[in-house]
């Protein structure tokens, strides 16, 4: 394997990693972009020809080390080899989401002082020039598609061509200039300014130098190795952190080659022609590419179900001893990868979120070998990562090297405690903002925010924001929305509630899922009348036991649910139960169901329930009926009680 | 500006019924031009003039200063003539791709047996030019994640945008839209729009658009003919028609009555009735 470390050592910036490519695989193909339906290649020289236009374009309109330089658009050729340019004259690069409303357009882009914005196309270039006086620093405006550009007079726009061309000009009258600009381009500069994800104000813009990127790089691929062999496809947005490392780091310091593709609704189809190598998707897209299976294997014939099904049970199966399965590899997995494009998967990641355990069991069993990765912006995103052949659904696996080291602070008497990290290649600061430097940064170790604990094999597990964690009568954290989300993956619970701050143990309130179990029911010639009824059935507790145990046995002991009930009634945004998003309001639900969370905790066996709900069309209905507490057993004053 | 097309005095009767009656009007050069009109009023059946689907009873069509009046449809796509139908035209069993290589069909240089010979006549490379004529209206109109699907399995607006397509993919110079937005939804529309507008000021071409929302028509016409019942009421720009008393009472109703001169109000014993 390369020893990527001594690569950066040669060349620490991008500029200067890219001519190097250049000088030694010119003819190699670097980037890839279809274009009227079909598979463009770039070379590492076109690569390198493009961003010395585009550089030598932005000496010639006046721009210079220092500047901000804003790039907004679909993942393109142009928007990488912008970003590059970039920072051959010593720019600061700054991706703009292709979604980005005008409010956080105009503010980041005066906040960066930016004078010039590559614009991919005439969508972007509206949003610009909507934006008018509001961003009376931005002077350049450069457009790569000119379709319907024609009807605009703006003296700020320019297309990309007449740029270049621009650029071209000025390398024929000073051939040395562009490498003299590269020459000079320090690893340890200020090189992207990336923005992190603001949940409730501006976004902030993270301070990372291209040298430090390219070290986390090759640390990266010296536990996850990559190479010239590889093929990555494009699709997550270029502005995050991930997609930077990957297409930009990586790609420059092992020369993995990137395929951009044509339109982002023809992603699942460019997927399959480039069957990439390596695949970062969020957890959302892999529940729907296993949800996009299951719905065509409804729709296909009786024989192909039954073959998926025999397949299906014989993977799972043999996954479960740790083995692959020959038969369903043959009558199922093979044909599956091949339509997902997943035929020479080698490494296949997802993050950001929990992936749902049957999800998980599903790609697992194909032979994708999926892992979770865990990281921030502000330390180059990932730094933690499942070991091959370790992997763990319920973690985020190990630190990616020695060099990263993980903290939990104020941990409780679990090991819970806010996760604190620091390695060598983490960003400079906030840009413009020291404020929020030094209050995210202390003695170099960079607070995530987030909680989490190490597990018993050392691998790193992430619950929730901090600010989001409660905590019992006895000083355990744990956080609900973790273990409500945990529930919440099996087929037959629609909503739950997870109690027990200031509580001396967890219990949770369950709302079943009434389309899946009433199905379950007919099934298993069970009578029922209404939901509430349903939802008091011994049978249905009997299933939905299971389902937590099952939940239980994945989480700490401190963290298991203690005792549970059936609720009758759904949850409903309308009774302000439910956010509009589908949170639990736990203020609402604390208060209205108040008398049956005291019973639960008083170990109460049954609680009489006399209620009235009212239903979305105005009517009511009376509801007399018992929930059950189901115990569990476990520990604590709940289990003495119930004795 | 040069004349595009020129319609003069035409009529059009179906045994008794007046379909058309004295209808004369000209389209300059790089128009988009759009007729409206209630129900019934024409519009179809003057397009359909145009495009030698019927034969005008009385009058004439001038395409180009050249009279097209007995041409048969077959020849007008040679002299630059294209069509969109109100109800979809395509061939359902077909790839979009296909559909679209349909309309370059007048194009192609080699016919059933020389093209069977596929290296020998040419007949690769020539096929290989169209294609990319193709790929660029395909990326034109958006239609890359779709362009392997078979035409029957797509949403009515996809459909639609096919046949735009198609009628692309003969490079009018003149482009005959009949309600190229009727059953879309808003977002459909304001899409269909942009394409109309850039089919117009990028790829130059000459559109003549028959549509029932007013508020497109509005926002994108250079010039607009009302007919009602078969004959011209208004021709101009889209804010003059808008004013124009008897388009108002004729295809907008009649709303807001004290905007409506008293003169050209309807007899008190028609509005009891």
């Amino acid at each position: 394997m390369m020893d990527y470390a001594a690569r950066v050592a040669q060349a620490d910036t991008y500029p200067k990693m890219l001519r190097l490519n250049a000088k030694e695989h010119g003819n190699e193909i670097a980037l890839r972009e279809k274009d009227l339906g079909l598979w463009r290649p770039f070379t590492w020289n076109d690569y390198q020809t493009r961003v010395r236009d585009f550089a030598l374009g932005l000496i010639e309109l006046g721009l210079g080390r220092g500047d901000v330089i804003g790039i907004i658009g679909d993942n393109r050729p142009d928007w990488v080899a912008a970003e590059v340019a970039t920072h051959a004259i010593g720019g600061l690069s700054l991706g703009l989401y292709r979604d980005v409303l005008d409010e956080e357009a105009s503010y980041l882009l005066n906040y960066g002082e930016a004078q010039l914005v590559f614009a991919e196309d005439e969508e972007q270039v509206d949003k610009l020039l909507a934006l008018a006086e509001r961003v009376p620093r931005l002077k350049h405006i450069i457009y790569s598609d000119p379709r319907g550009m024609r009807k605009y007079d703006d003296p700020r726009l320019m297309s990309a061509e007449k740029f270049a061309e621009l650029g071209r000009a000025r390398a024929t009258r000073e051939p040395n200039l562009y490498d003299k600009l590269v020459d000079a381009t320090k690893g340890q500069d200020v090189a992207i300014l990336c923005t992190t994800s603001g949940t409730t104000s501006h976004p902030k813009l993270a301070m990372l130098a291209a040298g430090r990127v390219l070290s986390h790089c090759a640390t990266y691929l010296a536990f996850d190795p990559k190479g010239p062999d590889d093929e990555y496809v494009s699709v997550l947005p270029l502005p995050w952190i991930m997609e930077q490392v990957y297409v930009l780091g990586k790609g420059l310091l092992c020369r993995m080659k990137i395929n951009f593709v044509e339109e982002p609704d023809t992603m699942m189809n460019d997927l399959r022609e480039i069957a990439p190598t390596f695949v970062l998707f969020a957890p959302r897209v892999w529940e729907s590419i296993a949800a996009d299976v299951r719905a065509k294997v409804m729709d296909a014939t009786p024989f192909k179900q039954r073959l998926f099904d025999i397949g299906m049970k014989s993977g799972l199966g043999a996954l479960d001893q740790g083995k692959r399965s020959g038969l369903a590899n043959a009558i199922l997995f093979r044909a599956l990868r091949d339509r997902l494009g997943f035929t020479r998967l080698r490494s296949a990641a997802t993050g950001g979120a929990a992936l749902g355990p049957d999800t998980f069991k599903f790609f697992q069993a194909m032979g994708v070998p999926l892992r979770t990765l865990y990281g921030q912006t502000e330390l180059l995103g990932a730094y933690t990562l499942h070991p091959a052949g370790k992997v763990d659904p319920d973690t985020t696996g190990v630190p990616m090297a020695d060099s990263v080291e993980i903290r939990i602070d104020n941990a409780d008497v679990h090991g819970v405690g806010e996760i604190v990290v620091r390695h060598p290649n983490m960003f400079l600061g906030y840009y413009k903002n020291p404020e929020a430097s030094v209050a995210d940064i202390r003695d170099g170790w960079m607070l995530s925010g987030d909680a989490g604990y190490f597990n018993a094999n050392r691998q790193l597990v992430v619950i929730d924001r901090i600010k989001d964690l409660a905590e019992t009568a006895r000083g355990e954290r744990f956080s609900p929305q973790f273990i409500e989300n945990k529930l919440k993956f099996s087929p037959y619970i629609a909503e739950a509630v997870v109690l027990g701050a200031g509580r001396d143990a967890l219990a949770a309130m369950i709302c079943i899922r009434y389309s899946i179990i009433s199905k379950w029911a007919e099934k298993n010639r069970l009578s029922f009348t209404t939901y509430s009824d349903l939802a008091s059935r011994p049978e249905v507790y009997k299933l939905l036991q299971r389902e937590v145990e099952t939940v239980n046995a994945t989480l700490p002991p401190a963290q298991r649910i203690s005792r549970f009930l059936l609720l009758y009634k759904e949850l409903d945004a309308d009774d302000g139960e439910l956010t509009r998003t589908r949170k639990v309001r736990r203020g609402v639900i604390n208060e209205k169901y108040a008398g049956i969370i005291d019973a639960i905790y008083r170990g109460a066996a049954d609680i009489p329930v006399d209620t009235v709900i009212r239903f979305q069309d105005g009517t009511t209905q009376r509801v007399r009926t018992t929930l059950h507490v189901v115990d569990l057993g476990g520990r604590g004053p709940i289990a003495e009680a119930a004795e | 500006m040069a004349t595009s097309l020129e319609v003069r005095g035409v009529s059009l009767r179906f045994g008794g019924v007046r379909a058309l009656t004295d209808v004369s009007f000209a389209i300059n050069d790089g128009e988009l031009f759009s007729i409206i009109g209630p129900n019934g009023a024409g519009k179809t059946s003057i397009v359909n003039c145009i495009s030698g689907r019927y034969k005008p009873t009385e009058g004439q069509l001038f395409y180009q200063g050249r009279d097209i009046t007995g041409l048969t449809p077959n020849a007008r796509p040679k002299l630059g003539i294209g069509r969109t139908f109100q109800n979809l035209a395509l061939f359902h069993h077909m790839s979009v791709l296909d559909n679209i290589m349909v309309g370059r069909h007048h194009l192609l240089k080699n016919n059933f047996l020389t093209g069977s010979l596929y290296w020998l006549t040419g007949a690769r490379k020539e096929e290989l030019e169209h294609r990319r004529k193709v790929e660029e209206i395909i990326d034109f109109l958006d239609l890359q994640s779709v362009r392997k699907a078979t035409a029957g399995t797509l949403s009515y607006g996809l459909r639609k945008r096919v046949e735009l397509a198609r009628a692309m993919a003969l490079e009018p110079r003149l482009i005959l839209l009949d309600e190229p937005m009727a059953g879309m939804n808003f977002e459909e529309k304001e899409d269909m729009a942009r394409y109309v507008v850039d089919l117009n000021e990028e790829f130059g071409m000459t559109v003549v658009m028959i549509e029932h929302d007013m508020g497109v028509v509005m926002d994108i016409s250079h010039r607009v003919m009302v007919l009602d019942f078969g004959r011209k009421i208004a021709e101009g720009d889209p804010a003059a028609v808008l004013a124009d008393p008897h388009v108002k009472r004729a295809y907008l109703g009649e709303e807001d009555e004290a905007l409506v001169d008293p003169d050209d109000a309807p007899p008190a014993q028609e509005s009891a009735a």
